[in-house]
């Protein structure tokens, strides 16, 4: 398969993943009934994770699946049964114009920079090392952090390197050795975040009877 | 499939997610577009990271595994951001059945008086 089939497949896939989460999301903010919005917004969770693969962002991909369609979306769902409130629906509020009008300015004003930055590309990547590593994954670590190639692509892939808009072929193995050199103290506070927020929903979640009758408790007690 | 397209889809989006966020009174409703706009950012930020060089790889100075792992910022904090957003959700959760269990009601406007 030539590279022009692999690219247009590429955009094909790219363009039918945004569709599908886009139109998810549309229905997640314009859906009453809370549940489908729930539904709606796991569909619109496994279209992002469908263009981080694209992306070739594979490793977040795959967080974002376990993460996101299959934790947050349980979670919605579980909240959307346990309050039944939901007879009413999601009903809008009296600032939807003015929503509206903000969000379509947010859109204009991203998609206008989006579009008018010189963006940099892969291609001004020279160093062959820096595009060996990137595009093909071969290269070692010699003495004193210097990198050389070990298996040296061929010399028709050089165009290939620039078709494929240089993408990081390695990219789960080199993030998690970046995880626990360059970012370990943003990755133990994270741990730290994710127990204080276990520990405070947890404290929000108890029964208040159970803290009216402790109270009382003390409070008989100094008497 | 550039990344102009590719911002594109994600400051849709992230609009998408804001006027949710504004248009609805459910504070259920409201999360899930919170959750909608972490996702278009995050998006942006692997869009960035596939398809723009790190600064490491062009300063012309001989090629380190740290440059190298440099080209996966994005990546990282897109990973980050997942784990601020499921701490948050969790969190928020927790504070829709608070506020559920005092007043019996899951609208914003009802969200006026948090205390007790």
């Amino acid at each position: 398969m030539s590279i022009m089939e692999v690219s247009t497949l590429t955009t094909i896939a790219f363009w039918a993943a945004s569709a599908m989460t886009l139109g998810f999301a549309a229905i997640v903010v314009t859906q009453r009934d809370v549940f489908r919005a729930a539904i709606a917004l796991a569909g619109s969770f496994l279209g992002v994770g469908i263009l981080y693969f694209i992306l070739s962002a594979e490793f977040v991909g795959v967080v974002q699946i376990l993460v996101y369609v299959g934790a947050i979306s349980v979670l919605m769902a579980f909240a959307v049964m346990f309050i039944q409130d939901i007879a009413s629906g999601s009903r809008p509020s009296q600032g939807r114009i003015v929503g509206a009008v903000v969000a379509v300015l947010i859109f204009a004003a991203l998609a206008f920079t989006a579009y008018n930055t010189n963006w940099s590309t892969m291609d001004e990547i020279t160093d062959p090392v820096a595009v060996a590593a990137l595009t093909e994954g071969y290269v070692e670590i010699g003495e004193g952090n210097e990198m050389t190639i070990v298996t040296t692509a061929p010399e028709s892939s050089t165009d290939v390197v620039i078709e494929n808009d240089g993408v990081f072929v390695d990219s789960t193995s080199a993030l998690g050795v970046s995880l626990i050199r360059e970012y370990m103290l943003a990755f133990e506070i994270i741990g730290l975040l994710l127990v204080a927020s276990l520990i405070g929903g947890l404290m929000l979640m108890r029964d208040p009877p159970q803290r009216d009758e402790s109270e009382q408790e003390t409070g008989g007690a100094s008497v | 499939m550039t990344i102009e397209n590719v911002q594109l889809v994600s400051a849709a989006l992230f609009a998408l997610g804001a006027y949710g966020v504004v248009s609805r009174r459910s504070l259920i409703t409201v999360i899930m577009s919170l959750e909608l706009m972490f996702n278009g950012v995050v998006i942006a930020a692997v869009a960035f990271s596939r398809f723009t060089p790190a600064a490491a790889l062009m300063s012309g100075d001989p090629v380190t595994a740290e440059a190298i792992r440099s080209a996966l910022t994005g990546h990282v904090f897109a990973i980050f951001v997942t784990a601020v957003a499921a701490g948050e959700a969790a969190l928020a959760f927790a504070l829709v059945f608070a506020m559920y269990r005092a007043t019996e009601s899951v609208e914003i406007t009802d969200a006026a008086e948090m205390k007790n």
